[in-house]
């Protein structure tokens, strides 16, 4: 119990790091130009959607929190562990009692506080601007939040994932490659249509096993059904934590266990 | 510490000031030298098909049917400002709308549940594309099977059409609906006994404004509502002016000459004796011809 008490008082300290550097780093500025663009939008869509601006204020508002909190996933996230190497501060971290993996996912919950932080500011904006537009209390203001925090889960996998490319690649192939992860777990249906249709076995084994091995994202993207109003019932949304925290354990793991093997000399 | 400013430092300044100014003269310049080609004198054909922006758009699909959506808007919007006519969202017909098919159809294959363009394609479509229009529309209805206003903006398609039967089934069906209001089965008995009637396209047009949330199918319902309440008044001032022709053996000169039938029938007149149109414009007396006729400034078209 004590060492294990111990151990996340190593992590909590590395993820307080984390998110202290991000915020240092001016990663949240990004909320003043989230904030402008719903202000315009709140402003000037009404005259140029027909009455439509409280689903295009939530369309606009979830998919620019999606948008921005990629770029953060993947830009923050790959420099996580490569600044510290680069900065050599990584010998003075394992000089001390710090195990890798308690590192990587220190570094991990820093960037996902940081996230936190952004996703619910912005979740915040868009319903204020809800509020703004709708002239009070809109129905939407709280059903978005169950589609916020499945874009939140989203970017969580995606964070792991940036991560464990970044374990054992340079920065600007790790964003790539995450950014391909991003783009092709959104056509993850499509993998799943290609397994079936093709005839070739090996082909349909290798795209099956693409399906599942990468992150399904497209099961998270509840944007467009949340600006209608709708919400996805509790049974899904739990299962989709379910499937993010295991998808997230195993990405950290191989996380931790490449870089265990690394060699920083 | 003051910071003085160098030479270099307000020589850099004034390129950049004199180059922005540059840089917006030039394409004012290249913008009115645009050819017609360019500068819009043709419609862009949409390069993309709803299903493949669909595929691309990785989770922004209802940014981008959004996006089409207002896209639709601003074309219609325009063209109808190109045109200089001050024509209603159902009459386009003439003004080569050929891509807002492909818009609409875009939009509600990003989004099916977005229920505007439907309503749009209902409104605006019949007049450019009546096959579209139905299309796009019984698309809606496939993928929103519970949505009785679908129904009502099917049955708007075929009473335009004329197609009174086809009308009367398809609110008959809308009305089956959970949650459809009672006037959904009104509609259809209406359809069935008078489809063609004033009233018919009176409660058709009066629901239209009450369900619609776009202002400018708002607008287009209401002028719809003053001219069939214009078509009636006109109705009854010919008969005035025939009941007058037949005891007095001449048309009316002047409005002042019906003044008396008019107090009678609680009209209210202009200073000289012209009845107003439902718009607050005064009807235009057409001495020769024994008729009137809305005035030209009025916003209640004539036919």
């Amino acid at each position: 119990m004590y060492i294990l008490k111990k151990m996340l008082g190593r992590i909590a300290a590395i993820a307080g790091n984390a998110f202290r550097e991000a915020v240092r780093d001016r990663v949240l500025y990004n909320l003043v130009l989230f904030v402008l663009l719903l202000t315009g939008a709140a402003v000037f869509i009404g005259e140029l959607s027909g009455g439509q601006e409280r689903k295009i204020i939530v369309d606009l508002g979830l998919s620019a929190m999606l948008l921005f909190g990629v770029f953060i996933s993947i830009f923050v996230g790959v420099g996580l562990v490569y600044k510290e190497i680069e900065r050599r501060t990584v010998y003075t971290i394992f000089a001390k009692p710090v195990s890798r993996g308690e590192f990587l996912l220190g570094k991990y919950l820093g960037l996902c506080l940081t996230l936190l932080v952004n996703v619910v500011v912005m979740g915040g904006g868009v319903s204020l601007a809800l509020i703004y537009v709708s002239g009070g209390i809109d129905p939407l203001v709280i059903s978005i939040w169950p589609a916020i925090l499945l874009i939140y889960v989203e970017l969580m996998i995606l964070t792991g994932v940036a991560l464990l490319f970044s374990s054992f690649s340079s920065p600007a192939l790790s964003a790539l490659l995450t950014f391909f992860v991003f783009i092709i777990g959104h056509f993850s249906a499509d993998l799943k249509s290609l397994a079936t249709s093709l005839g070739g076995t090996a082909a349909r084994w290798f795209f099956a096993g693409l399906y599942y091995l990468l992150p399904n994202l497209a099961n998270l993207s509840y944007i467009t059904p949340a600006a209608h109003g709708q919400s996805p019932n509790l049974g899904y949304i739990s299962t989709a934590i379910l499937y993010a925290l295991l998808y997230i354990a195993v990405v950290l793991a191989s996380a931790t266990l490449v870089f265990s093997r690394r060699n920083f000399k | 510490m003051k910071h003085r400013f160098s030479k270099s430092d307000v020589l850099l300044a004034l390129i950049t000031l004199i180059g922005l100014a540059g840089v917006v003269g030039l394409s004012r310049l290249i913008d009115a030298r645009q050819p017609a080609t360019l500068a819009g004198g043709t419609d862009d054909q949409l390069y993309l098909s709803g299903s493949t922006v669909k595929r691309v758009s990785i989770g922004f699909n209802g940014l981008a049917a959004d996006w089409y959506w207002m896209r639709s808007l601003q074309y219609v919007g325009r063209k109808i400002l190109k045109s200089g006519q001050g024509l209603q969202l159902d009459n386009l017909g003439t003004l080569n709308l050929k891509l807002l098919a492909p818009l609409l159809d875009t939009a509600t294959t990003l989004d099916p549940e977005f229920m505007e363009p439907y309503e749009y394609a209902a409104i605006v479509l019949p007049g450019i594309d009546i096959n579209e229009a139905t299309r796009i529309t019984k698309k809606g209805i496939t993928a929103n099977p519970n949505s009785w206003r679908l129904y009502q903006h099917l049955g708007y398609i075929y009473w335009q059409q004329r197609d009174y039967e086809a009308a009367r089934e398809t609110y008959r069906e809308g009305a089956k609906i959970p949650g459809a209001p009672a006037w959904m089965e009104a509609m259809q008995a209406r359809m069935a006994a008078e489809g063609g009637s004033r009233d018919t396209a009176r409660e058709i047009y009066r629901r239209m404004f009450e369900q619609s949330d776009d202002p400018k199918v708002k607008e287009m319902a209401r002028t719809r509502l003053l001219q069939l309440q214009s078509l009636d008044e006109r109705d009854a001032l010919r008969r005035l002016m025939n009941g007058y022709k037949a005891q007095m053996g001449k048309c009316p000169a002047t409005w002042l000459e019906l003044a008396p039938a008019l107090r009678v029938l609680k009209v209210p007149t202009d200073t000289n004796g012209a009845p107003f149109d439902p718009a607050g414009v005064a009807y235009v007396l057409l001495p020769d011809k024994c008729d009137l006729e809305t005035d030209p400034k009025s916003k209640v078209p004539s036919n």
